[in-house]
């Protein structure tokens, strides 16, 4: 079965290859082709579903890459319960990114290929136990999205396009020097000459650094990660790239993107540095609870729907980096309980986000396309004009809010039980009024936004005679999400037994 | 024998005398041959070296730089010639519109 | 026998949502666009119900659960090492909630076939659809709550309600018929309604938070309400507990509209009038009574929270009830009245809990009863709560759809456009005057007793002079007993002005059709007699056993107020013992005092109201009709701390933060704009620069050597 998780990757990447030279007269194809290409990599992270989570390790691979001057970089390729929900979420969201965006009619071939572009890098990311190849990775991921918001994107897009790339790429910057750092000390620490870059050899000899250094090297990793996720208040680019990207760029970002930040912070921050998590537990739960109360407050300002969503964004990111916060606690204390609960949830609400917010965008972007506007001020009761529209619109703010019952709401009880149990062991329990204040502002927003664009009086600001409710594909697509939000709020188990494992071991 | 501080006064005072013509001449056919002189200052230094510490390497890297210098000359002058069907003018000061 | 599937009793409502909403449009005209379908499922619901009390108090089947409770659970999934379960749990209080809350649904629903009717158009096809599909989901929630084994799993129904109570308060949220001013006002009310319950979820949520963690990560109705947990629990941490059950009231005080979250329901009015009867009188707003009740045990352990549910009970009923004296709206005046009733039962259980809480004691190893006949009296008012719950239940789904009737044929919900329509409408005249006798608890009628019970356990506190609180209850009892006049008089001002007199009207259809009479008529006859299970014995149906395994020793087994073997033992006694106190005359007299007023303020006219108020002038007059100005006060307050802070991060982002990130770019590019011009293009500068810059490194390598003897 080795041959799956190369597959993961290199599929999209011959598949991106393919749709790039589809111009002219087959461009018309272009999609049908991403959409093979996207449909086989999805069935293969299936089979990666379908595996017991015990047995995942049968699919690791480990090919020599560069061995020379004493450094030792190599495709090293595994999955876990950490990176296995993401890779799933990767593969169906691109899925139905290509189908919702099978209308795109601007040079199709480079849109398409950008798309399975960026697929690449986050399932390299996702994939890759090897730190070179995790930091290229992370860079084939940010350049795809930079062409695709520059040339595919709104009015300002330039501007935002710039502002992505630059914020994100200073932020890899000095997250590689963090990598550096952490490889060359390790290799100190080894007393060996070659100085080897995969994750195995750094999480061996980190932990017994000096714990200044670790503090150290976690503000810089941190840093990296945190801009991506992204925390207030390294956040400003998200807003920007979301209003100006197109739909499907969007809800890869939103939906897969943000998670590299989070999923970096566990599988570096915390997995191979534990001696600097005591220090940083208390900045890192500040960081969050920020970012949850400021976007939130941002959201209620928004006149835009896709920028509110965006900001919603930041504010569901934060609940994941209180999680890690409490699950930082819990490695520097011991409590395993702790760990277990705030990682495992760090993760499902990473999912349950993923999903919730693909959604979010889909239904913005198909404001944009089927109304001509995504201004709140200029809609009004479409919902009698566009009455699935306005159904799945509903269902993904109510699922967004935390309502019971549907997926978000798990992140976030399972977040906030993690936060509570180390404002117990802190003694601030104060501080859970925080988390109660966030989950009242979304209520606040969403709903607000919804009186203000589906009920009340009919809009004459825009033209509604022209308004056209979403089509079959985008129904279906959307559909496939809802269902998706829905049967896992049913019944969480169905993630989070992936998860329990991992968060178990980790401590 | 003649002491190698002869030599490398000797290439000293031939380099210096090609950078004061780099740096103050306006010709640019002048900068471009006092270029050479530099050039050949460094391999005197090379020839020398060579000749004291008995290594033979020193001379391989002085026919190596005459034969990229010569290439160089080549270059030099056709993108001279090139300037000065374009501008009419060979002169330094005339030649500056690749700056900002 | 049927027990094991009282799980189908929440899945049959969901299962009709699912068919009605997904292929509604696939079922045609004929089966009213799914109505029939969600009637018959309701129907089959509350039979299941039936089957399910039967069995479980021994009727049927071979087993006697009574007094235990039945539960049955699945592991759901797990947090960190906890595993939560979800399951089902039936005691007598499910079996009571389950049970009127799946008959007057079908009641309503089948009401609502004629209410709701009117295919003129596509539109209104797709509408009444939508209405079938929403409440079917909304009966789920309501079900489902009674049923569930775990608070979380309670939570989540919870929830379902609340979002079911959006959906449909904000039912005619666009498209209006009346126009668009009306579509602004049910969305707006609609949000308003979602938020100011979700204040109080979220402070419920953050009960649960505490509770899951004093509980050692259990949530099971079980393990949670057991007294020895809840002994261990208390004495572990006192004052955790007694916020963890502040704040699961909290959130009652949301879904219940309690003082001060009461503004919503009022404006919840904007939805159709058999949701109004539905979600915001007989069933929703219960499930804050329900959790009370449920979660006795927790609220027990101090009985200041107690006194905290008796003091926002007694003010609601008080406040409320003033609030409809003056109102014109049909609708209002019901709704306002909805929630003094509700004020009632919180009075009651919180009486009654706090005679129990300070007849016991908690120490570490479990709760001992230190007075039995204290703790038995505030038994009582567990017992007349729930009593009340259920036949305020019936009399005010009856008003409700009785308005629902009366707005259904004059097409207005102003009093003031009606009028002398007993003529015109006799039976639905006839089955609202039943409705309005019980509200007023005119003797024999189901509000009756429930409320005159309710008065009793506070009067017991009155006099009891227990831990100094007498003065509070007495003002309690007194508010109490005031807002019985009350009540009595703005039910008889609603009538008369509906049905006697002149009619002031357009113009009136006459009488409603009669899928909506027929359960008016249903309804009447509970509304009615509801209150007579006092002789079956109700005041010894709860049990403590239904919320903890009985275990060690006897201080628990007083827990079980009544014991086994009592259900159902018909009994006069409790009725008597009503009749021989004075406190019973008292009322009688207020109520037919009122009642008497009424009819001279609105039938006979020979009082003008307008000389109580110098004709709507009076300041308290004013300040009423603006609900003590609460509506302000939440705009206010929603405007400052929600959207003026908003704007405030707004600018922060746009200015301060993203202001940083551009300057900063704007400086390295500004920078590199000022260093270019190092960049003259003369080739001179350029080899000057070269050689001067060889020199200076000589120069410092050479420096650097001479000091230190090398680079590093």
């Amino acid at each position: 079965m080795e041959f799956v998780l190369p597959a993961l990757i290199l599929v999209p990447l011959i598949g991106a290859i393919i749709t790039l030279f589809m111009g002219g007269s087959r461009q018309k194809y272009a999609c049908t082709v991403a959409l093979v290409f996207t449909v086989a990599t999805l069935l293969l992270s299936l089979i990666l579903m379908i595996t017991n989570v015990n047995d995942l390790s049968k699919f690791d691979v480990n090919y020599g890459w560069i061995n020379a001057a004493g450094l030792k970089m190599s495709i090293i390729l595994t999955v876990d319960g950490l990176s296995l929900l993401m890779v799933f979420l990767t593969a169906m969201l691109e899925v139905l990114v290509i189908a919702f965006s099978y209308k795109e009619s601007d040079r199709p071939n480079y849109f398409y290929a950008l798309l399975l572009a960026i697929e690449v890098g986050l399932m390299g990311v996702y994939l890759s136990a090897d730190y070179f190849l995790f930091y290229i990775m992370w860079e084939v991921s940010l350049i795809p999205m930079y062409f695709l918001i520059s040339w595919y994107g709104g009015p300002r897009r330039h501007y935002s396009a710039i502002k992505f790339f630059i914020y994100t790429h200073v932020a890899s910057l000095v997250m590689l020097i963090g990598i550096f750092s952490m490889v060359f000390e390790s290799a100190y620490l080894a007393g060996s000459g070659t100085i080897d870059f995969s994750f195995a050899f750094v999480k061996q000899w980190m932990p017994g650094a000096d714990s200044v250094f670790q503090i150290l090297v976690f503000a810089m990793l941190f840093f990296g990660f945190a801009v991506k996720m992204p925390a207030v208040p390294f956040h400003t680019w998200l807003p920007d790239a979301h209003v100006e990207a197109p739909t499907a760029g969007s809800v890869l970002l939103a939906g897969v993107m943000l998670k590299m930040g989070s999923y970096g912070i566990i599988r570096v921050c915390i997995e191979a540095l534990p001696g600097a998590l005591g220090s940083w537990q208390y900045i890192v739960i500040a960081i969050g609870i920020i970012s949850m109360i400021y976007g939130a407050y941002a959201c209620i300002a928004q006149r835009d729907l896709k920028k509110m969503v965006a900001y919603s964004s930041i504010s569901h990111m934060g609940l994941v980096m209180v999680a890690m916060g409490a699950a930082m606690g819990g490695v520097a204390s011991g409590d395993a309980n702790l760990v277990k609960m705030g990682i495992e949830f760090a993760i499902f609400q990473m999912f349950a986000h993923g999903l919730i917010s693909g959604m979010l965008f889909l239904v913005c972007g198909t404001a944009g396309h089927n109304f001509g506007t995504r201004e709140i001020p200029l809609m009004g009761g479409i919902a009698s004009k566009v009455p699935v529209y306005a159904a799945f619109m509903m269902f993904c703010f109510m699922a967004s809010l935390g309502l019971p019952g549907l997926i978000g709401f798990w992140g976030e009880f399972g977040i906030i039980c993690a936060f509570y149990d180390w404002t117990l062991a802190k003694d601030m329990i104060y501080l859970l009024v925080f988390c109660l204040l966030s989950l009242l502002l979304t209520a606040g927003y969403y709903l607000w936004a919804m009186q203000r664009t589906l009920f009340g009086r009919i809009t004459t600001k825009i033209d509604v005679a022209h308004m056209h409710d979403v089509d079959r594909v985008e129904a279906v697509v959307l559909g496939v999400l809802a269902f998706a939000i829905a049967i896992y709020g049913f019944w969480p188990d169905l993630a989070i037994s992936y998860i329990s494992g991992y968060a178990g071991g980790l401590i | 024998m003649i002491p190698i501080e002869y030599y490398l006064t000797f290439a000293a005072i031939l380099f210096a005398i090609g950078a004061y013509g780099v740096m103050a001449k306006p010709n640019t056919l002048i900068v471009l041959m006092c270029t050479e002189l530099m050039l050949n200052a460094a391999n005197i230094n090379f020839v020398a070296f060579s000749a004291f510490t008995g290594d033979v390497y020193g001379q391989v890297m002085v026919i190596m730089t005459i034969s990229v210098a010569a290439a160089e000359v080549a270059v030099g002058i056709a993108i001279l010639l090139n300037a000065y069907k374009v501008r009419k003018s060979t002169n330094a000061d005339d030649l500056t519109s690749m700056r900002w | 026998m049927i027990m094991q599937y009282s799980w189908l009793i929440p899945l049959i409502p969901v299962l009709c949502f699912t068919i009605v909403g997904f292929l509604g449009s696939k079922m045609g005209k004929k089966t009213h666009y799914g109505g029939y379908l969600v009637i018959l499922g309701t129907a089959a619901s509350f039979i299941l119900s039936l089957l399910v009390t039967l069995e479980y108090t021994g009727f049927i089947g071979a087993g006697n659960y009574y007094p235990d409770a039945y539960e049955e659970h699945i592991d759901w999934f797990t947090v960190g090492n906890f595993t939560l379960t979800f399951g089902f749990y039936i005691d007598i209080l499910a079996c009571l909630m389950m049970l009127f809350a799946s008959f007057i649904s079908t009641m309503i629903f089948t009401y609502s076939l004629g209410y709701m009717g009117g295919y003129e158009d596509e539109y209104q096809l797709k509408r009444q659809r939508r209405y079938f599909a929403e409440v079917a989901l909304f009966l789920t929630g309501m079900l489902g709550l009674a049923v569930s084994s775990t608070l979380l799993e309670m939570f989540i129904f919870w929830e379902i309600m609340g979002l079911c109570s959006y959906l449909l308060i904000g039912f005619w949220s666009f498209n209006h018929p009346e126009g668009d001013d009306k579509a602004d006002n049910a969305a707006s009310a609609a949000k308003k309604a979602f938020l100011v319950t979700r204040m109080g979820d979220v402070c419920l949520m953050g009960g649960l938070f505490i509770l899951f963690f004093a509980m050692n990560g259990h949530l099971e109705y079980t393990y949670v309400f057991n007294v020895d947990n809840l002994a261990a629990a208390y004495s572990a941490n006192p004052g955790l507990m007694t916020l963890a059950s502040l704040l699961v009231f909290g959130g009652v005080i949301g879904k219940s509209a309690q003082f001060p979250l009461l503004d919503w329901l009022p404006d919840a009015m904007a939805g159709p009038t058999t949701v109004s009867a539905l979600i915001h009188a007989a069933t929703m707003v219960k499930a804050g009574v329900y959790l009370v009740a449920r979660a006795y045990p927790l609220f027990l352990l101090d009985p200041n929270v107690m006194l905290v549910v008796a003091v926002i009970g007694g003010v609601t009923a008080f406040f409320a009830a003033t609030m409809a004296m003056n109102n014109m709206n049909i609708k209002k005046v019901l709704a306002y009245s909805t929630l003094s009733q509700l004020g009632y039962m919180f009075l009651s259980l919180g009486a009654g809990g706090y005679l129990m809480a300070s007849a016991i004691s908690v120490e570490g190893g479990g709760i001992v009863i230190e007075n039995i006949a204290e703790f038995t009296a505030g038994a009582l008012g567990y017992s007349a709560g729930c009593l009340h719950m259920v036949n305020h239940a019936f009399f005010k789904a009856l008003l409700f759809l009785c308005s629902g009737s009366v707005i259904h044929a004059n097409g207005t919900e102003d009093m003031r456009l009606m009028g002398g329509l007993h003529k015109k409408m006799p039976k639905t005249s006839i089955t609202m005057l039943i409705g309005c006798l019980s509200i007023a608890g005119f003797p024999f009628f189901a509000g009756f007793f429930s409320k005159d019970l309710v008065l009793d356990v506070v009067f017991e506190l009155f006099e009891g002079n227990i831990n100094n609180t007498e003065l509070i209850f007495a003002l309690l009892w007194f508010l109490g007993i005031v807002t019985a006049f009350m009540t009595a008089f703005y039910m008889f001002r609603l009538w008369f002005m509906t049905f006697m007199g002149e009619y002031r009207g357009h113009h009136c259809h006459g009488e409603s059709p009669a899928s909506m009479t027929v359960p008016l008529m249903i309804l009447s006859i509970f509304a009615f007699a509801a209150g007579f299970i006092v002789v079956f014995g109700w005041e010894h149906v709860f049990t403590f056993s239904q919320v903890g395994a009985v275990a060690n020793g006897d201080a628990i087994s007083y827990f079980l107020v009544g014991g086994a073997g009592k259900v159902f033992e018909i009994s006069l006694d409790p009725v008597l013992e009503l009749f021989k106190t004075w406190k019973t005359y008292v009322t009688i007299v207020l109520v037919l005092v009122a009642i008497i007023l009424a009819y001279l303020m609105y039938a006979k006219k020979t009082i003008n109201p307008g000389r109580f108020n110098k004709n709507g002038k009076s300041a308290l007059y004013r300040t009423i009709s603006n609900r003590y100005y609460f509506p302000e006060l939440y705009n206010q307050l929603s405007w400052k701390l929600g959207y003026d802070v908003a704007r405030g991060v707004e600018f922060f982002d746009r200015q301060v933060i993203d202001g940083t990130v551009n300057g900063l770019s704007s400086a390295v590019v500004g920078g590199g704009d000022l260093m270019s011009k190092a960049q003259d293009g003369n080739l001179h500068t350029y080899a000057s620069v070269v050689v001067g810059g060889i020199v200076f490194l000589f120069v410092i390598v050479l420096v650097l050597f001479g000091q230190f003897g090398g680079l590093f």
